[in-house]
């Protein structure tokens, strides 16, 4: 960890301030109906308090943080809902830059990143959009003397505001990364239930790019960056579950029926007791999945495997109950409880299905034998 | 009459009447599309036939009334089973006073009149005895004071079936009124309200000197909760029997298999874990149709089935399952809305709606209080303010 833990706090107490005066409710919901979908000053603010380089290395201009310190800041900007490219630039695309060992583009592209100039995003799942190897559909050709690519990408996020794609493509040689001018891809942008996030499919046809070289196969870096967008989503539902119970506890204090808190109906208690228990666990996940990735364990894969589910479905369990605990009050669109809902749902499907992930968490187990 | 007779009876009726494949789209807040043909059932006596003759009914047993409304549905037409469908006529026609009944029942019945139900206020949701909005007597009329909430269907609405206060000196629940207040006056302000399926369906009503004949009045001045309690067994039944379904306009699978279908459109049908919760969801289906079966078999026998109070239960169960395995089954697709993403729309529609089914009409929560306290005979959780007079009971 190349933080100390004091000044891990004091970075985490300044990122909450920002989210506290710059991404409150209101923040969130004007910037979401925005057609870019983030708020480019406060992106700026992002920037300049490290968090778009949290985990670029130093010499390319980043703090040179891991897995713990992500998942801490993804708590923080889940908590808030915070509409951003953070995900798609910050994480995915830093970290696919970092793992795949290609000093010349990682010295001409992550300085970019890391001080916010440069909105990267990353796409490398086919229609069938399971984000595994397979199901790559993106083919890559010599042409010149670069390359050219033919294929579609399938849910590639903030695809629409970003200044570099770097595409997952299959070369003749092999799985390959490659970097393309956006401006030069067919462009369908997804209209998402999580008014929050903005993606998109991409169609290549004869698209110009540049390959990457890279000192680890392709796919293995693919999976680095992976992992660490599964710890940060991971993190982020941990702290939108967090908040979204604390608001329904919060609640349950407050709202009076039959002359006493709805709080002192056991329906409503051990309800609230449950919650804290997948709050709590949501939490345990994520941080352990961090730690685990961040020291390079050996059951790294497990852990993040375990965090991909468990707090995906904390997450839209816990949303999912609180309307209900707040009744009528949350059917309506001037309540926040929906807006986490809808980002509950989408994160419980990006880079992959809990379904998917119990799978490979049983599939861990069973090599850790 | 004999069943022969009387299913032959029901078929020339329905062959002079209602074309084969015509279609209806049903009712909605009252409102029917096809009024003048409800007309013609009502006149024939198929709209609610289980009624005494002097009330637009034939004094048919429910058994004899099941037959009809089974040929009904055979030809898709509308109009039959009123006499347990229909909240609205049903609480008017077991309350109202004999002009009033006499006027609205017929209209109500052929769906002529736009409703909308005036119980919830911001600080009475679950708590509806606590209401306060207030009506006071003035000549002929009462005089309304007060603020509805959530009001599903306020905006177009003719008239509200009004719960309210008429005297605050007794406990809550005896000093309450009940009307059918007139919507359509300048003391009534309806605002609607965005819901979370994007949709405005649910409003708040103000009401400030809005008037109502005491004419109106269902049951006596203090007969409120009594009346309350018939309207909602009535609006709870139905939502037991049946829900809104996906809105894409796409009609999808219908029937027991709609699942499999789904599944097979979306290739998933061969993933074992979607078999088990197809399995799950299907049957929660198929058991709360054989749950209704029974308890509207013991019905029509005159016996009271404790399986009634369960079908709203298990349909909100069925319609969050089905919403979550509908997910399932879409994966990342489930992400998308919109018109070009049909099943997408309908997986998060129906996610999102399946709350007006475990909040709306009383919440899952209430509906189990009342399964273990009425059916059960479960002691009553303490109420602290149930024997106060409700001038002293503090607002929620
Ligand atoms: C889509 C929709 C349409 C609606 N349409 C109408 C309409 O047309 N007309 C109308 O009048 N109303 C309508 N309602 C209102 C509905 O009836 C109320 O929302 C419902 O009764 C709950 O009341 P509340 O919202 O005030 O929640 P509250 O009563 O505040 O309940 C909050 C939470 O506390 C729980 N709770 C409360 N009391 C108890 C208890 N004693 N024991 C255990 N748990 C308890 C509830 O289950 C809930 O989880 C509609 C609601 C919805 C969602």
């Amino acid at each position: 960890m190349a933080i100390g833990a004091d000044e891990m706090q004091a970075f985490l107490d300044g990122w909450q301030r920002l989210l506290a005066a710059r991404c409150a409710e209101a923040d969130v919901r004007r910037v979401m109906e925005t057609p870019e979908g983030f708020d480019r000053a406060l992106w700026g603010e992002i920037a300049a308090l490290g968090i778009t380089g949290l985990i670029v290395a130093p010499e390319h201009g980043g703090v040179g943080g891991g897995a713990t310190e992500l998942e801490r800041v993804m708590e923080a900007a889940g908590a808030a809902l915070l509409p951003s490219p953070l995900l798609s630039s910050g994480v995915l695309a830093a970290g696919l830059l970092g793992a795949l060992g290609d000093a010349e583009a990682a010295a001409r592209l992550l300085p970019g990143i890391a001080d916010g100039s440069r909105i990267a995003t990353v796409a490398l799942t086919g229609p069938r959009a399971r984000w595994i190897e397979d199901d790559v559909a993106v083919t890559a050709a010599p042409a010149g003397n670069g390359w050219q690519l033919d294929g579609a990408a399938a849910f590639v996020t903030h695809a629409e505001v970003a200044d570099l794609l770097l595409v997952v493509a299959r070369a003749p040689d092999g799985l390959g990364v490659f970097e393309v001018d956006p401006a030069a891809v067919a462009t369908n942008a997804l209209p998402a239930f999580d008014r929050t996030l903005r993606m998109a499919d991409l169609t290549f046809a004869g698209t110009p790019a540049t390959r990457l070289a890279g000192a680890i196969p392709a796919w293995e870096a693919v999976e680095a960056a992976l992992d660490l967008a599964r710890v940060a989503i991971a993190g982020e539902q941990a702290g939108g579950t967090r908040r979204v119970f604390e608001m329904t506890v919060d609640y349950a204090k407050a709202r009076h029926q039959f002359g006493r808190a709805i709080g002192g109906f056991q329906a409503i208690k051990h309800m609230a007791a449950d919650l804290l228990l997948e709050s709590e666990s949501c939490t345990s996940a994520a941080r352990h999945a961090a730690e685990r990735l961040a020291a390079g364990a050996e059951d790294a894969p497990q852990a993040i495997a375990l965090a991909a589910f468990a707090c995906a479905d904390a997450f839209v369990h816990t949303t999912a109950q609180a309307i209900q605990m707040h009744g009528g009050i949350a059917f309506t669109w001037a309540h926040p409880a929906h807006l986490y809902l809808r980002r509950a749902r989408a994160d419980a499907q990006l880079f992959g299905t809990s379904d998917a992930y119990r799978e490979r968490f049983v599939q861990a187990l069973e090599q850790a034998r | 009459m004999t069943d022969d007779e009387l299913i032959a009876e029901t078929r020339a009726f329905l062959a002079a009447n209602w074309a084969p494949g015509r279609k209806s789209s049903g009712e909605a807040y009252g409102r029917h599309p096809d009024s003048d043909f409800l007309q013609r059932v009502l006149d024939a006596g198929f709209a609610v036939p289980t009624w005494p003759r002097e009330s637009w009914g034939r004094g048919l047993s429910a058994a004899q009334g099941k037959l009809i409304e089974r040929e009904f549905a055979a030809a898709g037409a509308p109009g039959a089973g009123q006499d347990r469908s229909n909240l609205w006529a049903n609480t008017a026609a077991a309350h109202a006073q004999p002009d009033f009944r006499s006027h609205i029942v017929p209209l109500l019945l052929t769906g002529r009149v736009g409703m909308c139900l005036l119980y919830s206020e911001p600080g009475a949701g679950s708590d509806l005895a606590g209401v306060r909005t207030r009506a006071d007597r003035d000549g002929d009329d009462y005089v309304i004071n007060g603020q509805k909430v959530w009001t599903s269907g306020a905006a177009d609405a003719d008239y509200g079936m009004l719960i309210c206060r008429t005297d605050w000196d007794v406990p809550k629940h005896k000093g309450l009124s009940f009307f059918f207040l007139p919507m359509q006056q300048p003391g009534i302000d309806v605002r609607p309200l965005r819901q979370i399926t994007d949709e405005a369906h649910f409003n708040e009503v103000f009401i400030t000197d809005a008037r109502v004949p005491a004419a109106n009045m269902l049951g006596k001045p203090g007969d409120g909760w009594r009346v309350l309690m018939t309207a909602l067994a009535y609006e709870r039944s139905v939502m037991g029997d049946a829900a809104r379904g996906p809105r894409s306009g796409k009609a999808g699978p219908k029937g027991d298999a709609a699942l499999v279908e789904l599944a097979r459109e979306a290739g998933m049908l061969e993933d074992p874990v979607v078999r088990q919760e197809i399995a799950r969801v299907t049957a929660y289906k198929i058991l709360n149709r054989l749950n209704n079966a029974r308890a509207k078999a013991d019905m029509a026998q005159g016996n009271s089935s404790p399986i009634m109070s369960l079908g709203k239960l298990a349909m909100s169960r069925i319609l969050h399952s089905e919403a979550a395995l509908r997910t399932r089954l879409l994966g990342p697709q489930s992400m998308l809305e919109g018109p070009q993403h049909p099943c997408a729309e309908d997986a998060n529609f129906l996610t999102l709606n399946a709350y007006f089914t475990s909040i709306g009409g009383g919440t899952d929560q209430i509906q189990r209080n009342i399964i273990g306290e009425r059916v059960l005979g479960l002691p009553k959780e303490p109420e602290l303010d149930r024997e106060l007079p409700f001038r002293e009971v503090k607002a929620g």
